[in-house]
């Protein structure tokens, strides 16, 4: 996480804060930050759990195969259904 | 503990190497995928999902939890702290939160790559644009990890101000 220690002679960089007796509260970006994770990590288990046979994560879960352009969409079920690796080798 | 500085800096260089080498790993199966998505050789097509499961499976899961892992050593190893810094903690939950979706991603890789090796697939079916938006999804939030190790936005959590406070006060003088 942390690539570098603060580097106490520097004032921007030294990872400390000017000594106050209340602890402040957390900055704009860290809010910004916060909110986007937030909603990301909502969208991420809404689509987890309500989408593909048991919230399973396929790969037809965002889009039907053959979306290049001139191509059609492939049958949901062919797309979601799980073929064993290597299925057809040989 | 803070780390001596010579294994500091053996950690460090581990974690920036995984970090980074995740990234250009990212880019790579971006360009994949569009390759997959793109070309008009079958052979192409069905190869790119073929070497995706295994590409993933050795480089990109391995890649995560060095950069994972050495993460965390150089984090508590170092003055910043894992929890003391909102960077650090966003930079935490941001790598967590894409190594867990590569791990279900997996799946995804195995299923494409069956549906690409049977021969009776159909090159339509075989073609799928998820790949392009995973990769895409991951190069940002990975750059979005890089430029906070590399701008360390200001901002202590509570823990951070409280620790910040307790050592102050003992490296204090006694008057």
């Amino acid at each position: 996480m942390a690539n570098t220690p603060p580097d106490r002679d520097s004032n921007s960089d030294t990872g400390e804060e000017p000594d106050h007796d209340s602890t402040p509260g957390a900055p704009r970006w860290v809010k910004v930050f916060g909110i986007i994770a937030l909603v990301v990590v909502l969208l991420f288990l809404i689509l987890m759990f309500t989408r593909g046979s048991g919230g399973r994560h396929g790969p037809g879960r965002h889009f039907s195969s053959g979306e290049s352009g001139a191509t059609t969409a492939a049958p949901s079920s062919v797309v979601e259904g799980d073929t064993p690796l290597g299925a057809g080798r040989g | 503990m803070i780390l001596p500085t010579g294994l500091r800096k053996f950690v460090l260089t581990a974690h920036v190497t995984a970090s980074v080498g995740w990234l250009g790993a990212a880019m790579a199966f971006l360009a994949l995928a569009v390759v997959g998505l793109t070309s008009q050789d079958p052979e192409t097509v069905r190869g790119v999902y073929l070497v995706m499961e295994p590409a993933a499976r050795l480089v990109l899961v391995p890649l995560a939890f060095v950069s994972l892992l050495t993460g965390i050593v150089q984090s508590l190893g170092s003055v910043w702290g894992l929890f003391r810094h909102y960077w650090v903690v966003f930079k935490l939950l941001i790598t967590v939160f894409a190594t867990i979706v590569l791990l279900i991603y997996i799946e995804t890789f195995r299923s494409m790559a069956g549906v690409a090796a049977d021969p009776d697939s159909d090159l339509h079916v075989v073609r799928n644009a998820s790949p392009v938006l995973h990769a895409t999804l991951a190069l940002v939030t990975l750059l979005v990890a890089t430029v906070l190790a590399v701008f360390k936005p200001k901002g202590m959590t509570p823990y951070g101000w409280r620790t910040q406070r307790q050592q102050r006060v003992r490296s204090q003088p006694l008057e």
